[in-house]
């Protein structure tokens, strides 16, 4: 019998195994978030840190003594980010980093074992234990807060609630 | 008389240069299981569909399938549960061998690895031994859960780590080896964390609980994921 490996680890069925959690349950849901989320927090701090200070100063920028390049490059900087664009991107930025944080303590607290269920005797009517409610309830908090997050972040901007 | 639409996965690898999808009408019946359906298929429609089943009654494990996205036992899915639609595909991250017949040689390998057996260190009690190994109802129930596994690699074929990285043992393996940690009568708690303890080990699971969720048997590999964790944080 010859099996054929190329075919069950073809990048549609690995992307979609990874990234598509549809029919699944929100603990699911919150693996994909918390991976996308993640990724995108993690390049945007890349791109923050260093291509806003090359794509102003160059390289050369690095080698400028610190308190000298925030003094002579702070306007540029503020002057260039200050758009919708920008401020659109900050806002989902602002989302995901509150997610991430809160969702990770609830996976942290997970790897202790608490907040979860104790094994027992299967019961098929059950859902299984390791989707306890307080873990559920921290999940939705994430979104909740994130989203909150969200809205500060519009309004701190664009200033749309506070006129 | 109401019909059921089976589209299935073929790929013949000796003969197929890319894989596609048959579709077949079968009349329903009252109780009717997907390996019902696929079983008429090739008893009147196409003999050459190959598909692996053994019990019928969700026992031996060997009709893993994805069905509609998500993977389950053939036997144990009624088609009325899922739709009369049915999209019908080889379980994800086993290799495939041909239409809906997948390899579990590395899946075997990994579940092996973890020694889903119990060990003890007192060899002359084992060769003439002098009592019996009792055991009270809370000892049982740490780990009784967990020795419902049938092995039929749905929870593997769930998992998105193990498709992002297929060296990751997996939740059969790892949740089988809590299954014998949390076992009162092994002696080999510290061999057992060992094993799982390396790079791609136990901590690359980063708790998305579809194991848990597609298990026929009401495993929940998460939870005991999450609890052997928690006896390596502990050493």
């Amino acid at each position: 019998m010859r099996a054929t490996r190329a075919q069950s680890r073809s990048y549609s069925t690995v992307l979609k195994t990874m990234l598509l959690p549809a029919g699944y349950s929100v603990e699911r849901w919150s693996y994909t978030l918390q991976r996308v989320t993640g990724v995108v927090v993690t390049l945007y701090f890349v791109l923050h840190v260093v291509e806003t200070g090359n794509f102003i100063g160059g390289p050369g920028v690095w080698y400028v003594p610190s308190k000298d390049f925030a003094a002579s490059y702070y306007e540029q900087v503020k002057e260039l980010l200050h758009n919708p664009i920008f401020d659109a991107g900050l806002v989902i930025i602002g989302w995901m980093v509150a997610f991430h944080t809160i969702n990770g303590l609830r996976l942290t607290l997970a790897h202790f074992g608490i907040t979860l269920g104790k094994p027992t005797r299967v019961d098929p009517e059950s859902p299984p234990r390791s989707f306890s409610n307080y873990q559920r309830a921290i999940f939705w908090a994430s979104i909740a807060l994130a989203t909150f997050a969200a809205v500060y972040s519009v309004d701190a901007l664009f200033g749309v609630l506070s006129g | 008389m109401k019909t059921v639409r089976f589209s299935v996965y073929r790929f013949d690898p000796s003969s197929d240069k890319k894989e596609r999808y048959a579709t077949y009408e079968v009349p329903y019946k009252t109780g009717m299981t997907v390996l019902d359906g696929l079983l008429y298929i090739k008893e009147r429609l196409d003999h050459t569909l190959a598909i692996r089943y053994s019990c019928r009654m969700g026992i031996c494990g060997s009709c893993g399938m994805t069905v509609n996205g998500l993977p389950r036992l053939a036997c144990y899915t009624q088609v009325k549960e899922v739709g009369w639609s049915l999209k019908v595909e080889p379980l994800r991250n086993h290799p495939h061998v041909r239409d809906l017949v997948t390899n579990f040689d590395e899946f075997f390998k990994k579940h092996k690895s973890v020694k889903p057996w119990l060990v003890r260190t007192d060899s002359r009690e084992q060769e003439s031994p002098t009592s019996q190994y009792l055991q009270s109802d809370a000892e049982l129930e740490k780990y009784i859960q967990f020795s419902y596994c049938i092995s039929c690699g749905l929870c593997y074929s769930a998992c998105p780590v193990v498709s992002s990285l297929p060296e990751f043992p997996g939740p059969q393996a790892l949740a089988l080896l809590y299954r014998y940690l949390a076992d009162s009568r092994d002696q080999s708690r510290s061999e057992r964390l060992k094993i799982v303890d390396e790079a791609v080990g136990i901590w690359r699971c980063h708790f998305a609980g579809s194991c848990s969720q597609v298990c026929p048997k009401g495993v929940d590999p998460a939870l005991a994921i999450q609890l052997l964790r928690r006896e390596m944080m502990r050493g």
